[in-house]
C-alpha cells in the first residue's frame, strides 16, 4: 500500500482569534480506513474540508499521488477522485434515488437530453456492483435516513471517487444501522478505495479503522495503528491527560423539596405533545440529572421552566410557591439558570463583560443601583466583576472588555459567578460543559459538586452520561418527552441507562 | 474606540475625495469648494450659530433613531412624529395664552406628547395585534403627512392665505434669540444630556441596550421586555416631536406646508453612521448640518450644485457603515496572525 495523500503543514485560522489547524501534517495510504478523531473543535471537519477544496488553507500543501494539488472548489476534488459525505445530508426528497444519483452528471443523448434509460441502468449497476441494496425508484423521501446515507456514498461512487471522506456518518443513525455502515464501508475498502472517517466515538473508530489520527485544538498528536490502539490510550490522546471516569460525590443527605414538577404536559403549536405527565422533585443538597438523547423533550421543559412557553396543564413549585404565573424576575429569585446555548440565552456576547456580570443582579440586590433602583452603581458593578473574577478564576484584563472576547471557558465561567452568586436555592443547569474543553469542564464539576455541599437544590440536563455518573445523586431518564425512569445513580450503570434513553424502556420490558 | 474614531475619519475622508474627484471631472476646484463650504458655515459666530440653528432637527430626529435602533423597536417613524410633534405646538401656540416662561415649556411638552402619541399608536399595534413597527411607523409616516396637511388646509387654515399654513402662534411661545443664537440649541443640548444619562447610566438604560443586542438574554435574565418596548418607543416619539415642536417655535413660527423636509430621514441616517452610539450621533448631527449649511456656500460661490452634498453626505453613510464590517474583520484577521505567530515562535 502506498500513500495517496499527503497533507503537510496545513494552517486555518478563523478570524478573530481561533487557530483551527496549527501546522498539521497528516499522510493517508491508499486502501486504508483512516479514522480522524477529537473533541468538538478539535480540527477535524476543517481538515477535511481543506482537502476537499471547500475551506482554503492559510498555508501548507496537498499532494495527491505525488503530485501538488490545491481544489478551489469540491467540483475539482470530486474531479481529482476525492468525495466527501456529510453530516447533514443533501438530497432532493422528491426525486428517487437514481435522479438523486446522477443529478449534476447525468447521461445524455440527442440534444442534452437526459439518457433516462441509461441513468437508471448505470445507477442500478453501481448498486450491484457495491452490494448496497437499495432500490433505484423509490423516492428519496420514502427511505430511512441509513439509506440516504448510502444515497449519498452512491453519488460519490457514481462519479468514480476513490477517496471517501465520511463526516461523523453515525450521528445520523440508529445503533441497529451502524454494523451495516461499517461493513459496507469495509468492503469498499477492499475494492481499493481509501476511507476516511470522522468521529468521536472511540468504540466505533477501534472496530472500523486501519489507522487513527488524533487531533487535539488544532494540532495533530499522533497517527497510531488501530490494532495497537486502546480506548483509554485514544481517550488521554484526544483530552491530553488521563480521563476520569469515577464519580466526585461525597455521601450526604439530602433535606427537603425545593423544586417539584407534578402532572407537567405541554404540546407545541403542531400539535404534537413535547412534555408528557411530568413528575420530578429535587432536594436541598441534591444533584437530579436528566439523561436523554437531544431532543426527547428536555429544551421543552427549560423553557417551561423557565417560563418562556406555557404549558397546558401542571404546577412547578420551587419553594413552595407556584411559579408558572409568576414574572421570570419573580422566578429568578429561586432558581438560578445556566443555559446550554451561551450566546443566546446565557450572555450577550456584544456587551461588556461587566455588562453581562450584572443581569438579573441589577434588579435584584439592591447594591448595584441608587435612587430606589433607578441608576446603576457602576462601581459596585465593577467591583462585583473583580469578585467574579477572583472567586470563579476567570482569565480576563477587565470588566470593560467585550465578553465575546473571552474564550469558551472563561466566558461559561463568568456565567457560572453571575448565577450561583444569585444564591439561589434552585439552580438548573442545562449541558453547563457543553463546548467546554476538559480543564473547563473539570472546573464547573466542581463548582456543582460545591453548590450540592451548600444545600442546593440541583436539576442538571446533560447529553453526557460520564458527567451525569459523575456528578448526580438521582437520574431521570426521559424519552420522547416521557420520564420513562427516575433511578439511583448508584444502583444503576450507563449501559442500563444508555439502553433507556434509546428504547425507552430497560432490556426485560 | 480609537478604532471607531478612526473608522469614521477615514470614511469622511473617502467621500471628500470622491466628492473632490467629481468636482474637478466637472472642471471645479475642489479645494475653493471645500473651503467656501467651511467658511459658509462656520466661518464667523453669525454663522456657526445659524448652522446650530440648523442641526437641532437633525440632531433630535438622530437621537429618537439611535436610541430606538440601540434598544430594538425599529423606529422609523420620525417624520410622521415630527410632524405630529409640530402639529401639536403649533395648535397649543394658537389657542393658549401663557406667559412665555410657562407657554415656551408646555408647547414643548405638547409637542413631545403629540410625537409620543404617534409612537404609541404603533406600540399599540404591535401589543394587541403583534404588528411589526417597521413596516406600521413607516405607513404611519404618511398618515401624519396627510392629517396635518388637512389640518392646515382646513381646521387651522390661515385666512386668506395661498398656501396651507396656519397663522402665527402666539408671540409668548417663540423660542428666545439672541443675534442668530436661538435658545432651541439649548433645548437640544438638554435633550442630548438627558439621554446620554437614560441610556448610559439608568437601570432602564441598561436594559435597552442589552435588549437591543440580545432580546432573550434579557428576558431569561428578568428583564420586562414589553414595558421596555413601550417606553423605547414612547420615549423616540416624544424626541422626534420635539424636533418637530422647535422647528415651529423657533423657526416660522407656524405650521406651513413640508415644513419637515427631509429633517427626520437625515436624522435617521446619522443614526446610521453613528452605529448606536449617542456621542457620535450629536457629532454626526452637527457634521451634517455643517455639510448642509455650507452647501448654499458653495453654490453661490463656485457654481457646485447644492445637490452635491447629498451625495457626500450618503457617501458619508455608505462608507463608514460598509467599512464599518470591513475593518471589523480586517483588525480581527490581523489580530488573529499576530496571535498565531506568537504561538509559533
Amino acid at each position: 500500500m502506498g500513500d495517496i495523500i499527503e497533507m503537510n503543514g496545513i494552517v486555518k485560522i478563523f478570524p478573530p482569534n481561533l487557530v483551527a489547524l496549527d501546522d498539521v501534517s497528516v499522510t493517508f495510504r491508499e486502501g486504508e480506513i483512516h479514522a480522524i478523531v477529537g473533541e468538538n473543535g478539535a480540527g477535524k471537519t476543517t481538515l477535511m474540508k481543506i482537502l476537499y477544496g471547500m475551506q482554503p488553507a492559510d498555508s501548507g500543501e496537498i499532494i495527491l499521488r505525488g503530485e501538488k494539488v490545491k481544489f478551489s472548489d469540491p467540483g475539482e476534488a470530486i474531479a481529482s477522485g476525492i468525495g466527501m459525505v456529510h453530516q447533514e445530508i443533501l438530497l432532493i426528497p422528491e426525486y428517487s434515488v437514481w435522479e438523486n444519483v446522477v443529478l449534476g452528471n447525468e447521461p445524455v443523448k440527442f440534444l442534452d437530453h437526459l439518457d433516462s434509460k441509461k441513468a437508471r441502468e448505470q445507477v442500478k449497476a453501481k448498486i450491484k456492483e457495491f452490494h448496497f441494496n437499495l432500490d433505484p425508484d423509490t423516492k428519496v423521501a420514502d427511505i430511512s435516513v441509513a439509506a440516504r446515507q448510502k444515497v449519498e456514498i452512491l453519488k460519490l461512487l457514481f462519479r468514480n471517487v476513490s477517496v471517501l471522506i465520511m463526516d461523523e456518518p453515525t450521528s445520523v443513525l440508529t445503533p441497529q444501522e451502524i454494523p451495516q455502515l461499517f461493513s459496507e464501508l469495509k468492503r469498499l475498502r477492499d475494492n481499493g478505495h481509501t476511507i476516511m472517517f470522522i468521529s468521536h466515538h472511540l468504540d466505533e473508530v477501534l472496530d472500523l479503522s486501519d489507522r487513527i489520527t488524533v487531533l487535539r485544538k488544532g494540532k495533530k498528536i499522533g497517527t497510531i495503528e488501530a490494532r495497537e490502539a486502546t480506548k483509554t490510550g485514544l481517550a488521554q490522546m484526544m483530552v491530553g491527560r488521563k480521563v476520569i471516569f469515577e464519580s466526585i460525590r461525597k455521601a450526604q443527605k439530602p433535606g427537603d423539596i425545593l423544586f417539584e414538577i407534578s402532572n407537567l404536559n405541554y404540546t407545541d403549536a403542531d400539535k404534537k405533545p413535547r412534555l408528557q405527565n411530568i413528575h420530578l422533585q429535587v432536594r436541598a443538597g441534591e444533584i437530579v440529572g436528566i439523561a436523554g438523547v437531544e431532543g426527547n423533550g428536555q429544551l421543552e421543559l427549560v423553557n417551561v421552566i423557565m417560563g418562556l412557553i406555557e404549558p397546558q396543564s401542571g404546577t412547578i413549585s420551587a419553594m413552595g410557591q407556584d411559579v408558572i404565573p409568576q414574572s421570570i424576575l419573580e422566578k429568578r429569585k429561586k432558581i438560578a439558570f445556566v443555559s446550554q446555548d451561551r450566546g443566546n440565552m446565557s450572555a450577550c456576547l456584544p456587551a461588556r463583560i461587566t455588562e453581562n456580570v450584572i443581569m438579573t443582579h441589577h434588579r435584584l440586590n439592591p447594591r448595584f443601583t441608587s435612587l430606589g433602583g433607578k441608576v446603576l452603581n457602576f462601581k459596585q458593578a465593577n467591583q462585583f466583576t473583580l469578585e467574579v473574577q477572583e472567586i470563579f478564576d476567570v482569565q480576563m484584563t477587565s470588566g470593560e472588555t467585550l465578553f465575546r472576547s473571552l474564550s469558551g471557558g472563561n466566558q461559561q465561567k463568568v456565567i457560572l459567578g453571575r448565577e450561583l452568586l444569585l444564591d439561589a436555592p434552585f439552580i438548573l443547569l442545562d449541558q453547563p460543559t457543553r463546548g467546554l474543553d476538559v480543564g473547563s469542564i473539570e472546573y464547573v464539576h466542581k463548582q456543582i459538586t460545591t453548590m450540592r455541599s451548600k444545600q442546593r437544590g440541583i436539576l442538571l440536563i446533560s447529553a453526557d452520561l460520564e458527567e451525569l455518573f459523575r456528578l448526580t445523586d438521582r437520574l431521570i431518564v426521559m424519552h420522547r418527552g416521557r420520564i420513562v425512569a427516575d433511578l439511583v445513580t448508584d444502583k444503576t450503570n450507563i449501559t442500563e441507562v444508555g439502553y433507556l434513553m434509546l428504547e425507552g424502556m430497560t432490556y426485560e420490558a | 474606540m480609537k478604532r471607531k474614531i478612526l473608522i469614521n475619519l477615514v470614511g469622511i475622508l473617502l467621500a471628500f475625495i470622491l466628492g473632490a474627484l467629481v468636482m474637478a471631472i466637472q472642471g471645479k476646484d475642489p479645494i475653493e469648494a471645500y473651503y467656501r463650504l467651511f467658511e459658509y458655515s462656520l466661518g464667523t459666530p453669525n454663522k456657526i450659530a445659524y448652522t446650530l440653528n440648523k442641526s437641532v432637527p437633525l440632531v433630535l430626529t438622530g437621537l429618537s433613531a439611535t436610541v430606538a435602533f440601540a434598544s430594538g423597536p425599529v423606529n422609523l417613524g420620525q417624520p410622521g412624529q415630527l410632524l405630529m410633534g409640530a402639529l401639536f405646538a403649533t395648535v397649543g401656540g394658537l389657542y393658549i395664552n401663557l406667559p412665555p416662561g410657562l407657554l415656551i415649556p408646555l408647547l414643548l411638552i405638547l409637542s413631545m406628547l403629540g410625537g409620543a402619541l404617534w409612537s404609541g399608536v404603533a406600540a399599540l399595534l404591535k401589543h394587541l395585534f403583534n404588528m411589526n413597527e417597521f413596516i406600521t411607523t413607516l405607513m404611519l409616516n404618511m398618515i401624519a403627512d396627510y392629517l396635518t396637511l388637512w389640518a392646515i388646509s382646513y381646521p387651522f387654515f390661515e385666512k386668506n392665505a395661498n398656501h396651507p399654513q396656519t397663522p402665527l402662534i402666539n408671540q409668548n411661545g417663540w423660542m428666545p434669540e439672541w443675534g442668530s443664537f436661538s435658545s432651541n440649541v439649548i433645548v437640544m443640548l438638554l435633550a442630548f444630556g438627558i439621554i446620554w444619562f437614560i441610556v448610559n447610566r439608568t437601570t432602564s438604560g441598561y436594559e435597552w441596550r442589552i435588549s437591543g443586542q440580545n432580546s432573550l438574554f434579557s428576558r431569561l435574565g428578568g428583564v420586562n421586555v414589553k414595558k421596555n418596548y413601550l417606553a423605547v418607543m414612547l420615549l423616540t416619539g416624544a424626541l422626534a416631536g420635539l424636533a418637530g415642536g422647535l422647528i415651529i417655535m423657533a423657526g416660522p413660527h407656524r405650521f406651513i406646508k413640508d415644513i419637515g423636509a427631509n429633517y427626520a430621514w437625515d436624522g435617521v441616517m446619522i443614526a446610521m453612521v453613528a452605529n448606536t452610539g449617542v456621542i457620535l450621533t450629536l457629532v454626526f448631527g452637527l457634521f451634517f448640518a455643517i455639510l448642509q449649511t455650507g452647501a448654499l456656500g458653495m453654490e453661490l460661490q463656485v457654481q457646485v450644485p447644492r445637490e452635491l452634498i447629498k451625495v457626500l453626505q450618503a457617501v458619508i453613510v455608505l462608507i463608514v457603515v460598509a467599512g464599518r464590517g470591513y475593518f471589523e474583520s480586517l483588525f480581527a484577521l490581523l489580530e488573529a496572525r499576530r496571535k498565531m505567530r506568537g504561538r509559533t515562535s
